[in-house]
C-alpha cells in the first residue's frame, strides 16, 4: 500500500483566493457597484423574480436583493473578521500562557475555564445572550468572541506543549533565552501557521453561525441588509418565492467556500501539526 | 515456501532505484547484483546515503511512493520476479514466508493497542500455520527459544510495557514463526544499548546454527558486522566497493573505501601524545543528586560526581539509565528533586529566572540531534550569535565578529557562514552547534551523545575538533555516551551509570577494566566480544 | 484506572458547577429588573405606577428572594435546581422543568440519530478517502466535504424540505414527534456534521499508515484488509474524543433543524421563548444543554480510557529477563 501521497495541488488555494478576491471587490465596492439603494422600498415591485432589471429579484418590500446582498456583505464580513481577530488574540495569549506554564496553577485554572466554556454549545450560548440581553448584531458578536477564543487557545497550547519537547526549545533555554524570548522566537512562530489555518476555517464557520442566528431572528435586525437577516426575511415566503433566499445564500456559500478552500490549500502546504486537532 | 534445492536463498540482479522529488531525480542504486546463500548471515555495511535501506525495501516491495525502480530481478526460494519495475507484483506471496523483516525501532514495529499474543495469533492464523488453540503454544515456544523467561506474562503485555531489546526479540519471534526463507534486518540493533545489542546478535547466530536461519543484515556499525557476519558487502553511494568473507574484508581490506572506513574508526583512539592534563581543582560538584518525575519515577538516585577544571569526564551508560537526565539537571533544563549542584562552590541547582540564565555563560550543552537544535531558517552566523543575543552581550558588530571567529575555529569557512542548516551537512551542523555553545566561553561543555548520530568518519572529525578546542580554550567536558570506544579514547576518566546512580567512583579510562562493578564488566565484555578480531 | 475515572467525574461535576455559576451570573447581569420582566406583559397588571403594581412587585421580589444577598440567592437557586425545579414559564405559567422534560426526548432522539449518521458517513468516507489518497475518489470526497461545510444548515434544511415535502411529497409537514418524521431532519443534521469527521478520520488514518507497525504488519505478509485494520484500531481512538466535541455542535445545530422541520424539541421551545423573553425557559434550556454536553464528555472519557491500553495499563512494566 502506498504511503501518504501529499498532493501539493495548488488548485484549491488558487480557486479560494480568486473567489475571495472577486467577492471582496464586489462587497467592498458595494456603494459604487450596487444598482439600487439597499433600503429603498418599492411596493410596486414586490417579490419579483430575477430579471434584467433586478438581477436577483426583489424581496417583499420591493427592495433590490442584489444591492442588499452586496451591502449586507460589508456588515457580515467586517463584523465576522472583527470578532475573529478578537477571538484569535485572546486565544493565542491564553494558549501560550497555559502551555508555557504547563502544570502550574495558571495552566489548571485556564484549562478549567476552557472546559467550562466548552460545555456551552455555541448556539445555546448565543441564544441565552440574545434572550437575556436582547437581539442584535453587537450582542451576537460579544457572544461569539466570549466562546470562540477557546478553540484557538486549545490549539496554541497543544502546539506549545509539543514544541517544548523539541530539541530547539531545550537549546534556546540552555543558551540563556528568557521566557519571553522563547515565546517570541520559538513558540509563536510555530503556533502561527496552524492557528492561522484554523482561523480560516473558523471564519467560515463563524459566518455560517452568524447567518444561522440571524435566520432564527436573533442576530441583525431589519432593515439592516445583513445576509442572515435577509434570509430570515425571506423565510416566510420561501415556498412561493424561493429566489429571495438565493441571493444571500449563494453569497454566503461562496464566501465560506472561499475561506474553506484557502484553509485546505494552506493546510496541505504548511501544517505540520495536522494531527493536533485539539 | 516450497523446498528448493539451490544453494542461494536470495538473488538480486541489476537492481536500479532512483527517487524523484520536486521534479528532481536522484539515482540511489545503479545495477546492483548480490546473492545470499542458505544459512548465511550477509552484512550490508554502509554509511548513511549508501543505499542499504533502499535495498531492504526494494526486496520487500516497501519503497516509498517517490521511488522509481528502473529494473532488477529478484529470486527468493522458488519465487521469481523478473522485473521489479513492473506493477502488479504479488508481494503477498513473498512477504512473511519468503522474506521477513526486522526494523530499527522495534517498539514502534508492534501495534500499540494489541497484545503480544494477538500479534502472533493473527500472523499464524492468516498464514494457516496453526489453529487458534495451537497459536498460543507455538508463540510461547518461540519466545522461550529466544531466551524469554516469564513467557505467559509477556504474551499478555502491550508493547509499551516492554523494553526496546525485548521488543526486538519479539519481532524476531514473530518473523521466525512464519519460517521465512530469508530474514532482512534493517539496523536491528542500532537503537539498542550494548548489552541488548549483543543479546540480539548472539540470538541470530544461535538460530543460524540451530535452524539454518538466513539473514541479510543491514548496518553502519563495523562492530556489528564483525560480530555476526559470515560475509560482508561494503556499499558506498549505491555501488559495491568490496565483497567477501568478513574476517578478510575487515582486517585486510582490498578497496580504498573500506580502508578509509576502518581508518576513520580507528581514528577514534587515544591520541599518541595523550590528553592534556586536567587541573586538580573541581569546577563542578554534584552532591547526592536525586530526580524523581511525577512523584513516582525515580530516575536519579543519590548521584555523586566531581568534575575538575580542564578535565574530560565520560559518563557511560545504557539507554534509560538516567545519564541524559543528569545532563539536563546540570544544564538547568530540569530541577533536581534533592541534592546540590555546585559550580565552583555556588549552588546552582535551584536557581530561577535571571540568575539561572547567567549560569548559561558557564555551562553549555551540545545535543545529539544537531539539526533539531538549530533553527533551519537562520544562517550559521545568526545561529552562533543567539546566546549573545539572549543574554544581551555586546553590540551588533561585536557579536558578528565573535560569531565569525568561532565559526572559523570550528572549521566553517567564511563562505559557508551565510548558509542555512538545510544546505549544510550534519557534521557541519554539529560544528555550528559547538561554536554556538563556545561563544560564551563556558567553563563546562556537556556533550549529550553529541557524536552518536554521526557517520563514523564524521564522528572522528568532531571528536578531534573537540579535543583541539578543549586544549585551546581550556574548558572541561562532560561527555555522555553509550559507546565505550569513544569514551576510552576521549576521556581522562569514566564514570559508569546504571539505574540512576554510579556504582563506584570514576575511573581512569585506561583502567576501566579493573572495575569491580558487574554491570561495568558486562558492558566491557559485550563491547569486547563484538570487537573481537578487529584491528 | 478507577482513580482516573473518579478524577474525571470530579472534573465533570466541577465544570457543571462553574457552568451554573455562569448562567446565574448572566441572568443577574441581564438588563431590566427580573421582576418587571416577569410582570411586564401587558394584561397582567392594569397600569404601571399604581400602588397595586408596586405591591405586586414587592411580593414577587420577596417570593423570589431577590431581596437577599447574591450568594444566598445563588445557593438557594442551586438548591432548587438540584430538586428539579427550573422555575415557572412566564408565558405559559407551567413548570419549565416539566415542559423541557416533555420535549427532551425529541431533541435527544434527533441528536443521537444525527450522531449515528455522522459517524457512519465519517468512518466510511474517511476510510475511502484515505485508502485512495491523492486519487480521484479522494479529491471528490474532499470537494464534497468542503462544499457541504460551506453551506448554511438552514439552506440544506430548507432545500431538503422543499424537495422531499413539497416536490416529492414523501415527508409530512407537521409538528409531530414520530418515527416516520425522524429520518429527514436526522439525515440532514447528520450529513451537515459529517465533513468534519470525514476529514479527521482521513487524517488519522493517513498518519497511522505512515507508522512503522503498519509496514511491519505488511512485512509479515498480511493482506491489505488486515493491514488497514491495524491502522484503523489506532486511528479510531482519537476519533472518540471528536465525537464528544461534535455532540456539542449537534445540540446547537439541532436548534436550526428543529425550527425548519417543526420538530418539537427543546431547541424550538427555547427559540420561541426567546422571542417572547420568557427567561426562565431560556435558563432551563441552557442548563439542560450544558448538562447533556458534560454528560457526553464524561462518557466519552470513560470509553477512551477503556479503549487505549496505554491509559488503563499505566505503569505495569514487563520484568526484565536476560540470559
Amino acid at each position: 500500500m502506498k504511503r501518504r501521497f501529499n498532493s501539493k495541488n495548488p488548485a484549491s488555494l488558487i480557486v479560494g483566493v480568486v473567489v475571495l478576491a472577486i467577492l471582496a471587490i464586489a462587497i467592498l465596492g458595494a456603494p459604487l457597484l450596487a444598482p439600487y439603494d439597499p433600503v429603498a422600498q418599492n411596493a410596486a415591485e414586490r417579490l419579483e423574480k430575477p430579471s434584467e432589471k433586478h438581477w436577483l429579484g426583489t424581496d417583499r418590500f420591493g427592495r433590490d436583493i442584489l444591492s442588499r446582498t452586496l451591502h449586507g456583505g460589508q456588515t457580515t464580513l467586517l463584523s465576522s473578521l472583527l470578532a475573529l481577530c478578537a477571538a484569535l488574540a485572546i486565544g493565542l495569549l491564553v494558549g501560550m500562557a497555559a502551555g508555557m506554564f504547563h502544570g502550574s496553577a495558571l495552566d489548571h485554572i485556564l484549562m478549567r475555564i476552557i472546559d467550562v466554556l466548552l460545555a456551552f454549545p455555541f448556539m445555546v450560548f448565543a441564544m441565552v445572550i440574545a434572550g437575556l440581553f436582547g437581539t442584535g448584531l453587537v450582542h451576537l458578536l460579544l457572544a461569539v468572541v466570549s466562546v470562540w477564543w477557546v478553540s484557538f487557545a486549545r490549539l496554541t497550547r497543544s502546539v506549545v506543549l509539543h514544541a517544548k519537547n523539541e530539541t530547539s526549545y531545550a537549546a534556546a533555554k540552555v543558551l540563556g533565552a528568557s521566557n519571553l524570548a522563547i515565546m517570541r522566537k520559538e513558540l509563536l512562530p510555530k503556533a502561527i501557521s496552524p492557528v492561522l489555518i484554523l482561523a480560516t476555517f473558523e471564519l467560515g464557520t463563524l459566518i455560517l453561525s452568524i447567518a444561522a442566528l440571524s435566520f432564527l431572528g436573533l442576530g441583525a435586525q431589519p432593515p439592516a441588509p445583513e445576509w442572515g437577516s435577509m434570509l430570515a426575511d425571506g423565510r416566510a415566503h420561501f415556498f412561493q418565492a424561493p429566489h429571495i433566499l438565493i441571493g444571500p445564500a449563494a453569497f454566503i456559500v461562496a464566501t465560506v467556500l472561499a475561506f474553506n478552500l484557502i484553509g485546505e490549500g494552506l493546510r496541505d502546504r504548511l501544517d505540520p501539526y495536522e494531527k493536533l486537532e485539539l | 515456501m516450497s523446498s528448493d534445492n539451490r544453494a542461494e536463498a536470495l538473488e538480486v540482479k541489476g537492481l536500479q532505484v532512483a527517487y524523484e522529488q520536486n521534479g528532481r531525480r536522484t539515482t540511489v542504486l545503479n545495477s546492483l547484483d548480490f546473492h545470499l546463500g542458505k544459512g548465511e548471515i550477509l552484512v550490508l555495511l554502509g554509511e548513511s546515503g549508501s543505499g542499504k535501506s533502499t535495498i531492504a525495501r526494494a526486496v520487500t516491495g516497501m519503497l516509498p511512493p517517490s521511488a522509481r525502480i528502473g529494473g532488477g530481478s529478484l529470486r527468493v526460494g522458488a519465487e521469481r520476479i523478473p522485473d521489479l519495475g513492473k506493477p502488479g507484483i504479488p508481494w503477498e506471496r513473498i512477504r512473511g514466508r519468503g522474506i521477513a523483516m526486522l526494523f530499527q525501532d522495534a517498539q514502534s514495529a508492534l501495534n500499540p493497542v494489541m497484545k503480544i499474543k494477538d500479534h502472533f495469533k493473527e500472523s499464524l492464523l492468516y498464514h494457516s500455520l496453526a489453529s487458534a488453540e495451537e497459536a498460543a503454544a507455538i508463540s510461547a515456544a518461540m519466545l522461550e527459544r529466544l531466551n524469554f523467561k516469564d513467557v505467559r506474562h509477556i504474551l499478555e503485555c502491550y508493547p509499551f510495557q516492554l523494553s526496546g531489546g525485548m521488543c526486538q526479540r519479539i519481532c524476531l519471534a514473530l518473523a521466525l514463526c512464519l519460517e521465512p526463507a530469508v530474514l532482512v534486518a534493517d539496523e536491528p540493533t542500532s537503537a539498542l544499548d550494548t548489552v541488548s545489542q549483543k543479546e540480539v546478535l548472539d540470538l541470530l547466530r544461535k538460530l543460524q546454527r540451530e535452524m539454518g536461519l538466513t539473514v541479510l543484515l543491514i548496518t553502519h556499525d563495523i562492530a556489528v558486522a564483525n560480530a555476526v557476519g559470515n560475509r560482508v558487502i561494503v556499499l558506498n553511494k549505491g555501488v559495491i566497493e568490496e565483497e567477501g568473507d568478513t574476517r578478510t574484508v575487515l582486517t585486510r581490506p582490498a578497496s580504498a573505501y573500506t580502508r578509509e572506513l576502518l581508518a576513520a574508526r580507528n581514528r577514534i583512539a587515544r591520541p599518541a601524545h595523550g590528553l592534556p592534563p586536567a587541573a586538580g581543582k573541581p569546577v563542578l560538584e554534584i552532591v547526592r543528586l536525586s530526580k524523581t518525575f511525577g512523584g513516582k519515577k525515580r530516575v536519579l538516585q543519590q548521584v555523586d560526581l566531581t568534575l575538575n577544571e580542564r578535565e574530560i569526564l565520560g559518563i557511560l551508560g545504557q539507554s534509560g539509565c538516567g545519564k541524559s537526565t543528569l545532563a539536563k539537571c546540570v544544564a538547568g533544563l530540569e530541577r533536581p528533586s534533592e541534592g546540590r549542584i555546585l559550580l565552583r562552590g555556588a549552588d546552582i541547582g535551584h536557581l530561577k529566572g535571571k540568575a539561572r540564565r547567567e549560569t548559561s555563560k558557564r555551562i553549555q550543552l551540545v545535543f545529539q540531534d544537531a539539526r533539531a537544535s538549530l533553527n533551519p531558517g537562520r544562517t550559521a552566523l545568526q545561529l552562533v550569535q543567539e546566546p549573545l543575543h539572549y543574554l544581551r552581550i555586546g553590540g551588533k558588530e561585536e557579536r558578528e565578529a565573535l560569531a565569525a571567529y568561532y565559526l572559523r575555529e570550528v572549521g566553517i569557512a567564511d563562505e559557508a557562514q551565510t548558509r542555512r542548516p538545510p544546505q549544510l551537512s550534519t557534521g557541519q551542523c554539529q560544528r555550528i552547534a559547538i561554536a554556538r555553545a563556545l561563544v560564551l566561553r563556558p567553563d563546562i561543555l556537556i556533550c549529550d551523545e553529541a557524536v552518536s548520530a554521526l557517520d563514523m568518519s564524521v564522528q572522528a572529525q568532531i571528536l578531534e575538533l573537540l579535543q583541539r578546542l578543549q586544549r585551546q580554550f581550556g574548558f572541561a567536558i562532560l561527555m555522555i555516551s553509550h559507546d565505550i570506544r569513544v569514551l576510552r579514547a576521549f576521556c581522562h576518566h569514566i564514570a559508569v551509570m546504571s539505574s540512576g546512580s554510579f556504582g563506584e567512583r570514576k575511573q581512569e579510562s585506561g583502567r576501566l577494566h579493573e572495575s569491580r562493578q558487574p554491570h561495568t564488566q558486562l558492558l566491557l565484555k559485550c563491547a569486547g566480544d563484538m570487537e573481537d578480531g578487529l584491528v | 484506572m478507577h482513580t482516573v475515572l473518579l478524577r474525571k467525574l470530579l472534573e465533570a461535576l466541577l465544570t457543571l458547577f462553574f457552568a451554573t455559576l455562569i448562567i446565574f451570573a448572566l441572568i443577574r447581569l441581564a438588563p431590566g429588573d427580573p421582576v418587571r420582566l416577569m410582570l411586564g406583559h401587558p394584561g397582567e397588571i392594569a397600569a404601571q405606577g399604581t400602588s397595586a403594581y408596586d405591591e405586586k412587585v414587592a411580593e414577587l421580589r420577596a417570593e423570589l428572594g431577590l431581596d437577599r444577598n447574591i450568594a444566598v440567592q445563588y445557593v438557594s437557586w442551586l438548591g432548587r435546581l438540584a430538586q428539579g425545579d427550573l422555575g415557572t414559564s412566564i408565558f405559559t405559567g407551567k413548570q419549565v422543568g416539566s415542559e423541557i422534560a416533555a420535549r427532551l426526548p425529541a431533541t435527544v432522539t434527533l441528536s443521537l440519530s444525527a450522531l449515528l449518521v455522522q459517524i457512519a458517513l465519517g468512518l466510511f468516507f474517511g476510510m475511502v478517502a484515505s485508502l485512495r489518497s491523492g486519487k480521484l475518489a479522494d479529491q471528490l470526497i474532499r470537494v464534497a466535504c468542503v462544499a457541504l461545510a460551506s453551506t448554511p444548515a438552514f439552506v440544506v434544511g430548507l432545500v431538503a424540505l422543499a424537495l422531499f415535502a413539497v416536490k416529492y411529497g414523501v415527508y409530512e409537514i407537521s409538528s409531530d414527534f414520530s418515527a416516520a418524521r425522524l429520518w429527514l431532519p436526522a439525515l440532514t443534521l447528520g450529513v451537515l456534521g459529517a465533513p468534519q469527521l470525514v476529514r479527521i478520520m482521513r487524517a488519522n488514518l493517513l498518519t497511522e499508515f505512515g507508522k512503522i507497525y503498519v509496514s511491519s504488519a505488511q512485512s509479515r505478509g498480511l493482506d491489505r484488509k488486515r493491514v488497514v485494520r491495524h491502522a484503523a484500531r489506532n486511528a479510531l481512538i482519537p476519533l472518540v474524543t471528536m465525537v464528544a466535541l461534535s455532540f456539542a455542535g449537534l445540540i446547537g445545530g439541532a436548534v436550526v433543524i428543529e425550527s425548519i422541520f417543526s420538530w418539537p424539541g427543546i431547541g424550538k421551545y427555547a427559540l420561541d421563548s426567546i422571542l417572547v423573553k420568557d427567561y426562565p425557559v431560556i435558563q432551563g434550556y441552557a442548563l439542560v444543554a450544558v448538562l447533556m454536553v458534560v454528560l457526553i464528555h464524561f462518557l466519552v472519557d470513560v470509553v477512551y480510557s477503556a479503549l487505549d491500553p496505554r491509559i488503563h495499563h499505566k505503569g505495569e512494566a514487563g520484568r526484565e529477563e536476560t540470559v
